[in-house]
C-alpha cells in the first residue's frame, strides 16, 4: 500500500507543489516567528552581557516588585553612602556608583538624534575602571570628565557628524545642558546598542543630571582575582543595610534580557497568531485536495476493497499519505521560515519597529515544533475525507461513478446555524447586556465558524447570484456559473479560505477606520485643547518636563495641561495610570467628573474611572493601595470618580508631582495648549515651535496635523496587520488554483466533448476564468461581509475605550472586493490553459 | 466478393461530395514504434446521403471519421469538407467550423452533465453566441420523441434517451453533415434502432448528410452506402446494403 501511496502522489505534481505550499506557508511562518524571537532573545542577551560584562556583582535597591518596563530600572536609589561599605567588603577590587537615565542627544545643529522605533535614548555614567566598562570601549578621544564633558556612541557621532570637540545640547528630565563631546563609545564591536543612543559622563555628572546627587541607580563591583561573583554577591549582601541587595552580573542581565523579552512576547503572539490563520486557511487546501482526490479515487478504491483491502487499510494509506504530504510541506515550510524571519524582521523595521539582530538562531525546539504542528494540521484536515473514503462500498468499483455533487447535509446547516446564532447571542449579550467581555472573542469565533459550517448551504445560491452578469458572457460565462453551482461543498471550502483571510483584514480595516474617525471625537468630546505639544516622532516615550515649562512662558498661551502616564499596581493588580497636574487638569481636560474633583488630588489622591469604581465598589473618599516598583506601597484616596474616557482612557488619575515622589521623575507625554483670548492660533503656533528650538524632543501641532499624525500611526499599523494577512489570502488563492485543476482534470471529458462541438479554446480558458471569478467572489464577498460585521461588533465593544464612531472603509473594502477577483483571474491562469488543452480526440472516444 | 473492390467511392455517379479525404494518411508514433492507422485514403461522401463506415477493430475507421470531422489531422494528405480545406485551417477556424457545420453523435458522454436535455440541443449554438431557430428544434424534438425529456439532466435520462438527445443537439444547427461516431454501441437493441431510423429520416426526410462508423452490420443496413475499411485502407464499399449481405462481406475480411 505505501508504494502505492508515494506512487499516487507522485502522479499528480501540480496538486503536490499546491497542497505542499498551502501547507509550507503557514509552517514557514511559524518557524519564521520562532527563528525571529529566538535570534532577538540572543540578540537582547548578547547586549546586555556586552554592557555588564565586566561587572561581577551589583548592589541595588531590592524592588518592591517585580515590574518589566525594558531596559530601564524601576528600582528606588540606593545612597551613595553605601559604596563606602560595599568598596571594604572583603573580595572586592573595585566599585563604582552608576546612574543612567533619559537622555537625548542633538547634533551640532540642535536638531534631535532620534532612533527608530523607539529606541530608547539613554545617558549613563561611564565607569572609571576599565574592567566595570565591560564591552562599552572608548573607540576615540577620552573619557568624560567634569560637569562639561560627554562621549557618545560611535553611532550617532558618525550619522549626524558630531566631531569631537564640538558642543552638543544634550536633553533631560531636568533641563537641557551644553557638553563638550570628548570621546565616541563603542560596544564590542558594534557601534550602537541595539539601536539606542548612548550619552556618557562622569558619574557625579551623570548623578546630577540624569539621577539625583547623593544617591545612584546601583552600584558596580568588580571582585578581586580568584573570587567568584556568586561568593562576591554573598559577602557583599552581609555587609549591606537593609533594603539593599547584591546580585551577580549575570543575574542582572538575564533579569534585563528577560524584561525586555517579556516586552517583545507580544510580536511572538502576534505572529503566531498570523501563523495559526495561516495553517488554518492552508487546512481548508488539504481538506479540499483529499475530497477531491478520494472523489476521484473511488473506483480505485473501491477496487482494492473488492480484492480484499479493508477499511482500516484504506483508511491508513490516505493518512499515510497525508502525514508524508504533511512531513513534505512543513520540511519545505521549515526552510522558508528562515527566509520569513529575515523578512518579518524587515517589515517591523519598515513600520517603525526595529529589534536587534544577530545570526538567525535556530533552535532544535524550533525545528521540532515546525515538523510537528505542519504534520499534524496535515494529517487532521485529511482525517474526514480520509474516513469517508472508507464508506466506498466496493460494488462502486463497477459502476461508472460520476463525482458526486455533494450537497450539503441537513444535519451540517442545522449545527451552521445553531453555533452561528449562539456566537450572535453570546455577542449581542456582551455588547448590549452585562454578559461578561471574555465571551467576546468566543462568540466572534462561534460566528466565524458557524458561518464556514453555513456556507456550503449558500454557495450554490451565491454562486447564482453572482453568476447572473455572466450570462452576459455567453455560453463560457454560463457554464462557469453551474461549475462553480455543481459542487457547493467544494466551492464553498475553496471560497471559505479566501473568506477567512478577508473576514480578518477587512474586519481589521472597518476597526482602523473606527478608530481614526472616532479619533476626532475623542479630541472634540474630551478635551479642550486649541494646541498639541507632542513628541516629535511617534515612538518616542516622552519629551522631557521641561518642555511644559517653555510652552506656559509663550506669549498667547493661557495655559498647558500636561498629562503623563505609568504603570503601578493599584488594589493588587498591575494597571496603568494617567499622571496629570491638578492646577491645570480641568483647563485642557473633559473628564467628565460626578464626584470630587481633580484639583484636590494632591499627592495623595486619585481619580478612579467611574466603570472601575463600580465594578469595585468604591466611592469619594475610600482608600486603596498603589504600589509603585520604585518606591513600594503607598495609600491613594479616592478623591473624584470620572466618566469622560476619551484622551485619558486609564482606569486611574494621579498627579505629577505624586508620580514623581512614587516613581522618580518621568517624561510628559502630551500638553494641551489653550490659547489666551484674542490669541492667533498660528501665531502662537509658530512661537512655540521657536521656543522649543532648544527641545528637538518635543513638537507642537494644531488640530489637523495631530489628527493626521495619529491616523498616520494607525495606517502603519493596518498595513502591517494588513501585509500579514495577506499571506492567508495568498493561500487561499492557491486554494483556488488548486481546486481548479482538479476540477479540470476531473472535467477532461466534458471540456473535450465542448471542444468537439464547437467551444473555441479561448471560450474553454474564458470559462474556467469565470469560474474562478465567482469562487472568489463568494469569498470576498462572505468575507467582506463577515468582517464588516466582525469589525463593528469590535468597534462597539472598544465604545468604552473612546471608539464612538462607526465607520466602514467602503473604498477599501470594494478595493479588496475586486481585488479579489483579480485574483480570481491570476489563480485561474494555469488551470485555464491546460483546460484549453485538453485532447479532443481523448476525451470523446469511449474508452 | 474481392472484384468489386476499388480504391475509391468515386465509381458512382457525380454528385455533390459533402466531405472528402484526398491521400490521407495518418501515423502514431514515431521510428520502430510507428502505427500506421491510416494509409493513403481516397474517399468522397455524397451530400444527402447516409454513408456507414464499416471495419474491424484497428482498420482505422474511427481515424477516418475523426480526420473527416476535423477533431484530428492527417499525418499527410487533404481533408475536406464541401469546398473548404480542413487541414489548413488553425485550430480555431477548425473549431468554428466544427460549431456552425458539423454535428456530431459520440459513442457515450455526448452530453453535459450540468445542463437539461433542451439546453444540451441547443449547447453547440449557444456557444456561437446565436439564437436557436426553434421551430426546427422543436420538430426534431418532436421527431425524436423528446418533448416530455427536455427539462431532464442526462443523468434521469436512459442511454437511448441521451443518445436521442445528442442526435438532437447534432442536427440542431442545420449542419452541412453529421458524424457519428459508434452511436449505438453502448445501446440495446431497441433503443439502438430508434436511434437509426431517426438517423436514416433525417436522410430521407430532411436532406441531411450522416457519416456513421459501426461495426454492427445491422446498424450498416441503414445507410444507403457502407465503406469498408481493413488495415488503414478502404477495401470495398457497398450500396442498399443488407444486414446479411454487410454481415457476409465482413466475415470474409476478417478471415
Amino acid at each position: 500500500m505505501f508504494t502505492a501511496t508515494l506512487r499516487g502522489m507522485l502522479a499528480h505534481k501540480v496538486r503536490l507543489v499546491l497542497t505542499v505550499a498551502s501547507i509550507a506557508l503557514g509552517v514557514a511562518f511559524l518557524a519564521g516567528t520562532l527563528v525571529l524571537t529566538d535570534t532577538m532573545r540572543l540578540a537582547f542577551d548578547q547586549l546586555f552581557g556586552k554592557v555588564s560584562a565586566g561587572t561581577d556583582a551589583v548592589v541595588r535597591a531590592e524592588a518592591a516588585y517585580s515590574q518589566s518596563e525594558g531596559i530601564s530600572t524601576s528600582r528606588a536609589p540606593i545612597p551613595a553612602g553605601v559604596l563606602t561599605q560595599v568598596r571594604k567588603a572583603d573580595g572586592v577590587r573595585t566599585a563604582e556608583g552608576s546612574v543612567s537615565g533619559y537622555a537625548l542627544l542633538t547634533d551640532n545643529a540642535g536638531r534631535a538624534v532620534l532612533t527608530s522605533g523607539g529606541a530608547p535614548t539613554m545617558g549613563y555614567s561611564l565607569p572609571a575602571d576599565p574592567a566595570l566598562r565591560g564591552d562599552v570601549k572608548l573607540l576615540t578621544g577620552a573619557a568624560p570628565s567634569g560637569a562639561h564633558q560627554v562621549a557618545i556612541d560611535a553611532t550617532s557621532a558618525e550619522e549626524h557628524h558630531i566631531a569631537l570637540g564640538s558642543t552638543i545640547k544634550v536633553l533631560f528630565n531636568g533641563p537641557t545642558q551644553i557638553f563638550t563631546v570628548v570621546g565616541t563609545v563603542g560596544f564590542g564591536g558594534e557601534k550602537n546598542l541595539g539601536g539606542t543612543t548612548g550619552a556618557y559622563f562622569d558619574s557625579a555628572t551623570a548623578q546630577q543630571v540624569l539621577g539625583a546627587p547623593g544617591v545612584f541607580d546601583s552600584i558596580s563591583v568588580s571582585a578581586e582575582p580568584g573570587v567568584a561573583p556568586a561568593e562576591l554577591a554573598q559577602r557583599i549582601n552581609a555587609v549591606l543595610p537593609d533594603g539593599a541587595e547584591a546580585v551577580t552580573g549575570a543575574t542582572v542581565v538575564k533579569e534585563s534580557a528577560d524584561a525586555v523579552n517579556e516586552d517583545l512576547k507580544f510580536v511572538t503572539v502576534l505572529f503566531m497568531i498570523f501563523a495559526g490563520i495561516a495553517l488554518f486557511v492552508g487546512s481548508f487546501i488539504i481538506w479540499n485536495t483529499f475530497t477531491m482526490t478520494i472523489t476521484q479515487r473511488s473506483r480505485e478504491i473501491a477496487l482494492l476493497r473488492a480484492i480484499g483491502a479493508t477499511r482500516r487499510q484504506v483508511n491508513r494509506s490516505l493518512i499515510v499519505e497525508a502525514l508524508l504530504l504533511g512531513l513534505l510541506a512543513s520540511g519545505v515550510g521549515l526552510g522558508l521560515g528562515l527566509l520569513v524571519a529575515k523578512g518579518l524582521n524587515l517589515l517591523m523595521d519598515a513600520v517603525g519597529f526595529s529589534l536587534p539582530s544577530t545570526s538567525m538562531q535556530v533552535e532544535p525546539r524550533t525545528i521540532v515544533v515546525s515538523l510537528l504542528v505542519g504534520t499534524l494540521v496535515t494529517v487532521v484536515a485529511a482525517l474526514v475525507p480520509a474516513y469517508r473514503a472508507t464508506k466506498v462500498l466496493p460494488v462502486e468499483a463497477l459502476r461508472d461513478a460520476v463525482p458526486g455533487a455533494g450537497n450539503p447535509t441537513k444535519k451540517r446547516i442545522i449545527a451552521g446555524a445553531v453555533v452561528t446564532s449562539f456566537g450572535l447571542a453570546g455577542l449581542f449579550s456582551t455588547l448590549y447586556a452585562d454578559l461578561s467581555m471574555k465571551l467576546f472573542g468566543p462568540s466572534l469565533l462561534a460566528i466565524i465558524v458557524g458561518v464556514l459550517m453555513l456556507l456550503p448551504a449558500a454557495a450554490r445560491p451565491l454562486a447564482s447570484l453572482i453568476g447572473i452578469p455572466l450570462r452576459l458572457r455567453g455560453m463560457p460565462g454560463e457554464l462557469a456559473r453551474q461549475n462553480a453551482m455543481r459542487n457547493p461543498r467544494r466551492t464553498s471550502s475553496t471560497a471559505a479560505a479566501l473568506m477567512v483571510g478577508l473576514t480578518l483584514v477587512v474586519s481589521m480595516g472597518v476597526f482602523a477606520s473606527s478608530l481614526k474617525a472616532s479619533f476626532g471625537d475623542v479630541i472634540g468630546d474630551s478635551i479642550n485643547a486649541d494646541l498639541f505639544v507632542t513628541t516629535s516622532s511617534a515612538q518616542a516615550p516622552g519629551f522631557s518636563p521641561e518642555v511644559i515649562k517653555v510652552v506656559k512662558g509663550v506669549s498667547g498661551v493661557s495655559s498647558v495641561t500636561a498629562s503623563g502616564w505609568g504603570e503601578a499596581r493599584f488594589d493588587g493588580a498591575d494597571s496603568s495610570y494617567s499622571a496629570v497636574d491638578p492646577a491645570t487638569a480641568a483647563d485642557g481636560l473633559n473628564l467628565g467628573v460626578s464626584a470630587g474633583s481633580v484639583a484636590a488630588l494632591g499627592t495623595s489622591g486619585v481619580v478612579v474611572a467611574q466603570s472601575a469604581a463600580t465594578s469595585h465598589g468604591w466611592k469619594l473618599g475610600d482608600v486603596i493601595q498603589s504600589e509603585f516598583a520604585a518606591t513600594g506601597k503607598h495609600d491613594l484616596r479616592i478623591v473624584g470618580i470620572y466618566n469622560g474616557k476619551g484622551w485619558i482612557g486609564d482606569d486611574f488619575i494621579i498627579s505629577i508631582a505624586a508620580q514623581t515622589a512614587a516613581a522618580g521623575q518621568q517624561l510628559t507625554s502630551s500638553g494641551l495648549v489653550r490659547l489666551a483670548p484674542g490669541a492667533d492660533r498660528s501665531t502662537v503656533q509658530q512661537a512655540i515651535t521657536a521656543a522649543l528650538a532648544d527641545h528637538p524632543d518635543a513638537k507642537v501641532l494644531d488640530r489637523k496635523g495631530f489628527e493626521k499624525e495619529a491616523s498616520g500611526f494607525i495606517d502603519k499599523l493596518l498595513t502591517f496587520v494588513t501585509v500579514m494577512l495577506l499571506l492567508a489570502v495568498l493561500i487561499a488563492l492557491l486554494g483556488i488554483v488548486n481546486t481548479l485543476v482538479l476540477s479540470v482534470f476531473e472535467r477532461t471529458r466534458e471540456l473535450g466533448l465542448l471542444r468537439a462541438v464547437g467551444m473555441t479554446r479561448n471560450q474553454v480558458r474564458a470559462m474556467v476564468r469565470w469560474e474562478a471569478v465567482v469562487i472568489s467572489l463568494i469569498g470576498a464577498l462572505a468575507g467582506a461581509a463577515l468582517g464588516i460585521g466582525l469589525g463593528l461588533a469590535l468597534s462597539q465593544a472598544l465604545a468604552d475605550e473612546g471608539i464612538k464612531a462607526i465607520s466602514i472603509p467602503g473604498v477599501q473594502v470594494t478595493l479588496y472586493v475586486v481585488l479579489a477577483a483579480v485574483a480570481g483571474v491570476l489563480a485561474a491562469i494555469g488551470p485555464a490553459r491546460s483546460a484549453a488543452k485538453v485532447d479532443v480526440l481523448k476525451a470523446v472516444v469511449a474508452d | 466478393m474481392s472484384a468489386t473492390i476499388s480504391m475509391t467511392g468515386s465509381s458512382t455517379a457525380p454528385v455533390t461530395a459533402a466531405a472528402r479525404a484526398e491521400g490521407v494518411s495518418k501515423f502514431y508514433g514515431t521510428g520502430d514504434a510507428t502505427i500506421a492507422a491510416l494509409k493513403d485514403v481516397y474517399v468522397s461522401l455524397e451530400a444527402g446521403m447516409f454513408t456507414a463506415i464499416m471495419g474491424p477493430s484497428g482498420s482505422g475507421k474511427s481515424t477516418l471519421l475523426h480526420m473527416l470531422a476535423g477533431l484530428d489531422r492527417p499525418t499527410s494528405g487533404e481533408v475536406f469538407l464541401g469546398d473548404t480545406q480542413l487541414t489548413s485551417l488553425n485550430d480555431k477556424a477548425l473549431t468554428l467550423l466544427r460549431r456552425d457545420q458539423i454535428g456530431f453523435i459520440f459513442q457515450s458522454f455526448n452530453l453535459l452533465p450540468t445542463m437539461s436535455a433542451a439546453e444540451n440541443i441547443v449547447l453547440p449554438i449557444r456557444i456561437a453566441g446565436r439564437k436557436p431557430d426553434e421551430v426546427w428544434v422543436k420538430s426534431i424534438v418532436d421527431k425524436l420523441g423528446l418533448a416530455d425529456r427536455l427539462t431532464h439532466r442526462p443523468t434521469e435520462l436512459s442511454g437511448g434517451q441521451q443518445q436521442r438527445v445528442a442526435a438532437a443537439r447534432a442536427l440542431a444547427s442545420r449542419p452541412q453533415i453529421v458524424f457519428a461516431d459508434e452511436p449505438t454501441g453502448a445501446l440495446d437493441s431497441a433503443a439502438g434502432t430508434e436511434l437509426l431510423g431517426f438517423l436514416r429520416k433525417a436522410v430521407k426526410e430532411l436532406g441531411q448528410t450522416v457519416v456513421m462508423v459501426t461495426h454492427d452490420p445491422t446498424a450498416a443496413s441503414y445507410a444507403d452506402r457502407v465503406l469498408f475499411l481493413a488495415d488503414g485502407h478502404v477495401v470495398d464499399e457497398m450500396f442498399e446494403p443488407t444486414a446479411d449481405a454487410v454481415l457476409d462481406f465482413m466475415k470474409h475480411l476478417g478471415a
